[in-house]
């Protein structure tokens, strides 16, 4: 009897948190007559939403860019990420006691602090309204290195030791025998970077004002400020939100047991 | 295969030093064991013959190279690990071969220098196992295969048997023995098992404190310990220890302690530099005591504390004044707890250290 009330406890958290998303994405598919309702199946579905967002602003274009400058940073925050974890962790040289705690020092500042500063440096280097602009200040992230140095700090010293009998310098160790034992974390710090530079809207509004640069989210928020507030523009801007949650609710699916497995394995709450 | 020399080895950690004046030769084809308690520093001397740790001061040499300095990829050493120390994302086979492959030996090369390792490790069924579906046995097999398939100057060990169970640990000895003799590589062997030590060395190093105590056939350092820690660590159960002092009277010199009274036999006696009176330490291996039919001159009366029976042998703990001796005996009936006993010992076979825990014995060796 308690487990059936907790499951329905449970249930009712579900509808709670998914009804406004099962909502969006059913919104998609209606005709502007339907908009209005909370009915979750559209009584003539349609894709017109879906067409109008396409032909009205270069989603298309936004969503290459997004996936690319997404890409491109999560990458970069895991090579980067990992091989400052890895020295951090393992290697033996002056001053990484200073740089470890510079590391956690960096999480204490705000990242609207370091704004005007980064986008004065970016200003300086030319990088405006370009991709350098719009990934450069994303590719260290002090909390992948923290989580990754926490757990290479686990790895058994003999694996290294075995490795370097084995004829294998610093960096074959970090991508042949780290890498496949940090899967999880590795997941883990990659789904978190993935959706936050896919996500992410304040910066690109600040470095891109050219329509053909411009990052999905940007393109939405831009979209949305213009677009008018009639049930048929509500939804086209819900179907271009759709567009935006989509690969990441997919990333997150293919790598949700990485994810879990990490969670559990470093104690961070996500 | 090569010669391994260390001279005047030091390792310091910060302001600890943990290693000091190490001087070693190791003979090309020898398989050397370092033993000693935890911290002593063995593992240490191997890491930095290895490469895996570096060298304050001294040198070491691999055949007529001078490694000191060198990586440990230029070594041409292999190790095995306690731990085994396998990539937990290979099969065996790739474990095995990753080294190989690393150096760019031809694929026929590698491929007929495994199934050369499986054969002598019996590998074949576990070649295509992840680590984790392996047991422990049969990893550290693969990590020994992963060795030998190297064909190095030198192997290392780094107690490769510490993890393993009683009936495994006594198998992989008898193989690692037999594997070395089979390749005549040189070998250098890091345990704190005294067995393991025992049976594997063609010489032991005894360490304590980051220094050598005795270096010696095994026989040797157990007969003839050079001093009170060697003896009082090779030998199990150790050798028992006696405080008193030397006196020499008319027929010779006679030790006396508060619990027993023993005229020396003419073989054993300690240097004839040593003074009258002189405080001694008197070391008396267990099997070298036995159990008296009865008490009288030149036995030791005590009380029976406790008695292990072990199968063919049994352990006798024997309270004498207030020291606890430890016998061993043949099993057979045995006295019950607490009873009076008397134990006799082979006087051919005494022990004497100084205060500074230096052996006192003439010649150094056993009789």
């Amino acid at each position: 009897m308690r487990r059936a009330v907790f499951y329905v406890v449970l249930a009712l958290a579900a509808v709670v948190f998914l009804y406004p998303f099962l909502w969006m994405a059913a919104t998609t598919f209606k005709s502007p007559a339907e908009v209005g309702g909370l009915s979750l199946l559209p009584d003539q579905p349609t894709l017109d939403n879906y067409r109008l967002m396409w032909a009205r602003a270069p989603f298309g274009r936004a969503l290459l860019n997004s996936m690319f400058v997404a890409t491109t940073i999560t990458f970069s925050v895991l090579v980067f990420g990992s091989a400052a974890a890895y020295a951090l962790a393992r290697l033996s040289f002056p001053g990484r006691g200073i740089l470890n705690a510079v590391t956690v020092a960096v999480l204490l500042v705000p990242a609207q602090l370091t704004l005007i500063p980064t986008y004065t440096l970016i200003v300086q280097l030319g990088w405006v309204d370009s991709y350098a602009g719009l990934i450069a200040p994303f590719v260290f992230n002090a909390t992948a290195i923290l989580i990754l140095r926490q757990f290479f700090m686990q790895v058994p010293r003999s694996l290294m030791d075995s490795a370097r009998l084995d004829g294998m310098g610093e960096l074959r160790i970090l991508f042949t025998v780290f890498w496949p034992l940090a899967k999880a974390p590795l997941a883990m710090v990659g789904i978190f970077t993935f959706m936050g530079a896919w996500n992410e809207v304040l910066w690109p509004l600040l470095v891109v004002r050219d329509e053909q640069l411009m990052t999905l989210p940007q393109l939405l928020t831009v979209f949305s400020l213009g677009g008018g507030a009639g049930p048929r523009q509500l939804a086209t801007k819900l179907a271009a939100a759709m567009v935006l949650v989509v690969p990441v609710v997919a990333a997150y699916t293919f790598l949700q047991r990485f994810f879990i497995e990490s969670m559990a394995s470093t104690g961070i709450k996500g | 295969m090569a010669s391994v020399s260390f001279e005047h080895v030091r390792k310091d950690f910060g302001t600890a030093t943990v290693v000091q004046d190490f001087d070693l030769h190791v003979a090309d084809g020898e398989l050397v064991v370092l033993v000693g308690g935890s911290g002593c520093g063995k593992s240490t001397i191997l890491r930095m013959l290895a490469g895996l740790e570096t060298v304050t001061s001294g040198t070491v040499r691999i055949g007529e190279r001078e490694v000191t300095h060198l990586p440990p990829r230029k070594r041409d050493v292999a190790m095995v690990f306690q731990d085994y120390a396998l990539y937990p994302h290979l099969a065996g086979r790739e474990n095995i071969s990753l080294g190989l492959r690393l150096r760019k030996v031809p694929k026929a090369e590698i491929a007929r220098r495994v199934s050369w390792a499986a054969e002598i490790l019996e590998l074949q069924p576990f070649l295509d196992r992840r680590p984790k579906q392996m047991s422990g046995g049969q990893r550290q097999r693969i990590a020994m295969g992963r060795a030998v398939v190297r064909e190095p100057a030198v192997f290392l060990f780094d107690e490769p048997l510490s993890n393993l169970d009683a009936h495994l640990r006594s198998q992989m000895r008898h193989e690692i023995a037999r594997l070395q003799r089979r390749v005549g590589t040189t070998a250098l062997y890091v345990t704190h098992d005294q067995v393991e030590a025992m049976t594997l060395a063609d010489r032991l190093v005894v360490l304590e404190g980051g220094r050598i105590q005795q270096v010696g056939r095994p026989i040797d350092v157990y007969s003839s310990p050079a001093n009170k820690f060697v003896a009082g660590f090779i030998g199990t159960p150790p050798m028992n220890f006696l405080d008193g002092r030397l006196e020499r009277e008319p027929d010779g010199l006679v030790f006396v302690s508060d619990a027993l009274r023993i005229s020396l036999a003419a073989e054993r006696c300690p240097d004839p530099a040593v003074a009258s009176g002189e405080v001694v330490t008197l070391g008396v291996r267990p099997e070298d005591l036995a159990l008296a039919d009865a008490a009288g001159r030149g036995t030791i009366p005590g009380n029976l504390v406790l008695a292990e029976v072990l199968g063919a042998t049994t352990h006798l703990h024997v309270e004498v004044g207030g020291r606890r001796l430890i016998a061993v005996v043949p099993s057979g009936p045995s006295p019950v707890p607490a009873a009076a006993v008397s134990l006799s010992i082979d006087r051919s076979r005494l022990h004497f250290f100084a205060a500074d825990g230096s052996s006192l014995l003439l010649d150094g060796h056993d009789a």
